[in-house]
């Protein structure tokens, strides 16, 4: 399938489905048209409509109008949306599932033998086509569907492919992570404001400062610790600091917080 | 060439050991002196060939290359009694802690205008020719003087210059650095030894484990925290042991010791600038050897606080006794 033929489908219309398809339509590679976004409510549509995708009420037209299926709804919902639209999907449709904790085996159960599933994990930056998305193929999902979705999703930002078991890690590092990240920016205005700064400007600092340490990291191809080594002038100020966080355990407590959350996932996934 | 070690202890066996397996000068050009012949290291440097003496006057004599090799405590006392008998030829190469170039320099414009004198940081490892060593140029030093000592040191191991103002910090890193190793190969050893292991095997494994990363790292281009993403497996035996590592506090437990060995360097030098020793620090038996030393008077010499050592103008002087 070239992804502009691509008839695209998403069953929720909640962030994250949105964060999805303004990534596949910015890119231009998707046209509005070819994109079908169902919600039982009219109160998330009109972000779609104002993007020119076709909304509807009804989860069975969104599949039957598409042959990429994105799984966008609450973990709970899944069973009872794929037992509605499984007498809809054929062998050509695509299913994407964005469900967290809910595995292949799971989807796989719920929709006709022979349907083709990938599970994606993307996180909450994919609103600003910079998420970090791992998906992950079903038993039928063959290296074509694997390199349609990457195609489709590079607007959403990193987009890789990886075996189930990466999943629930990439929950606690990435989909969580977003949540640590946020920790550590409050935690930096905090500590300006101890320092004399007023409340509002250190928080805007402290967010450009964890966005432009992140576009160095990640477009410098250098290893953090290298970046971090080079900010350090013999006993400057960044030393100093970094004996303070190093006092505080902080990567003990951010393996931890990696850790504790996927856990978490893998827990949640077996239920 | 000849060198002299005033002091035979453990640093001048060391570096004695090192400069003989390197063949960079014959046992027989080096001279040591010590007011102890007891000394274990004094019948090793003996067994190597090396001429000792009770006089540090005579070792003097014999050298031209001279290292100050004792406590920083006793170096105003050899200062004092080697002073006059220092010619033009001599490099004076102080191993001292804490003890700055400008107050030897200072000691011994008494008797010489202008004195070459040179301050090295090493470590104990120059004894399997593995040393860290870095060293500052006195006043009076010329470019030559900095090279004969660099390719003496560089012999025993990684050698190079700095500005003396960074020798403290070295000490706290490279000078004691052995010893937080000793400290972690016991641990790891440690370790092993309640995972099964038989002890020696332990031991021998752990400190090779240490010898191996720093030979890797020092062959390498790579950040050490590349050299251990390298290592650590996803999901694997590595990583949950770092882990570990890092909720100890393991980084910051370093660089507290760095930084503890650093300040209590500066503690010692600030203490022998204010010219305040205490009576504790320097062993009496020592002591009275070296008051023992022909040429070595009482006067100039003394351990009350508040008086000086290092300046001879101040009276009283009284002969500890």
């Amino acid at each position: 399938m070239e992804p502009s033929e691509v008839k695209i489908g998403f069953i929720g219309a909640g962030n994250m489905a949105f964060g999805i398809t303004k990534g596949i339509l910015l890119s231009g590679g998707v046209l509005p048209r070819n994109v079908t976004v169902s919600a039982p409510s009219s109160n998330n549509l009109g972000r779609f409509q104002e993007l020119g995708a076709a909304v509807t009420h009804s989860n069975t037209d969104a599949v039957a109008a598409s042959r990429l299926i994105f799984l966008a709804v609450k973990p709970h919902l899944v069973p009872a949306i794929l037992r509605e639209v499984a007498p809809h999907v054929t062998r050509e449709h695509v299913v994407v599932s964005v469900a967290a904790g809910v595995t292949i085996a799971t989807l796989e159960e719920l929709l006709p033998p022979e349907s083709v599933v990938l599970r994606l994990m993307p996180n909450l930056p994919c609103m600003v086509q910079e998420g970090a998305l791992l998906f992950s193929r079903g038993s039928r999902a063959g290296p074509g569907e694997g390199a349609l979705l990457k195609t489709l999703l590079g607007p959403c930002g990193l987009v890789e492919e990886g075996p189930e078991s990466w999943i629930d890690a990439h929950t606690g590092l990435s989909g969580s992570g977003v949540a640590f990240v946020y920790l550590f920016a409050e935690a930096l205005a905090d500590g300006g404001v101890k320092m004399g700064m007023p409340s509002a400007l250190a928080q805007r600092i402290a967010a450009q400062t964890v966005l432009g340490a992140g576009r160095l990291l990640r477009d410098s191809g250098r290893h953090p610790a290298q970046l971090r080594s080079d900010v350090c002038t013999p006993g400057g100020t960044t030393i100093y600091g970094l004996h303070a966080l190093e006092l505080g355990g902080l990567r003990a407590a951010v393996m931890g917080a990696v850790e504790a959350a996927t856990e978490r996932a893998r827990e949640l996934g077996r239920k | 060439m000849s060198v002299g070690f005033i002091g035979a202890g453990q640093l001048a066996h060391a570096l004695v050991k090192g400069f003989a397996a390197a063949g960079v000068i014959a046992t027989q050009k080096i001279t040591a002196s010590s007011p102890d012949m007891d000394l274990p290291t004094v019948s090793g440097l003996r067994r190597m060939g090396v001429n000792l003496t009770t006089s540090n006057k005579e070792t003097v004599k014999r050298s031209d290359v001279l290292f100050l090799a004792v406590k920083p405590h006793i170096i105003p006392f050899v200062l004092d009694e080697v002073g006059p008998d220092i010619e033009d030829r001599h490099l004076i190469v102080s191993c001292a802690a804490g003890v700055t170039i400008s107050s030897i320099e200072k000691k011994l414009q008494q008797y010489r205008e202008a004195p070459k004198v040179m301050r090295c940081m090493t470590n104990t490892p120059v004894v399997v020719r593995e040393g860290a060593t870095v060293y500052a140029t006195g006043t009076h030093a010329e470019v030559e003087d900095g090279r004969l000592l660099e390719q003496l040191m560089a012999s025993v191991g990684f050698c190079t210059e700095v500005e003396e103002d960074l020798i403290d910090a070295v000490t706290g890193l490279s000078g004691s650095g052995p010893a937080y190793a000793f400290t972690a190969v016991d641990a790891l050893a440690d370790g092993g030894v309640k995972m099964g292991l038989p002890r020696r095997l332990a031991v021998r494994l752990g400190a090779q484990a240490l010898l191996g990363a720093a030979r890797m790292l020092l062959d390498s281009e790579q950040h050490p925290g590349q050299l251990k993403d390298n290592v650590c497996s996803p999901g694997g035996a590595t990583i949950h042991a770092l882990h570990v590592m890092e909720s100890g506090g393991f980084r910051s437990l370093l660089i507290n010791a760095v930084e503890a060995s650093c300040i209590r360097t500066r503690e010692l030098q600030f203490l022998a600038d204010q010219e305040k020793i205490s009576a504790a620090a320097i062993k009496k038996t020592t002591l009275d050897k070296v008051l023992q030393q022909p040429g070595v008077s009482g006067a100039g010499v003394t351990v009350r606080t508040g008086i000086s050592i290092f300046n001879s103008d101040s009276p009283p002087r009284q002969k500890n006794s």
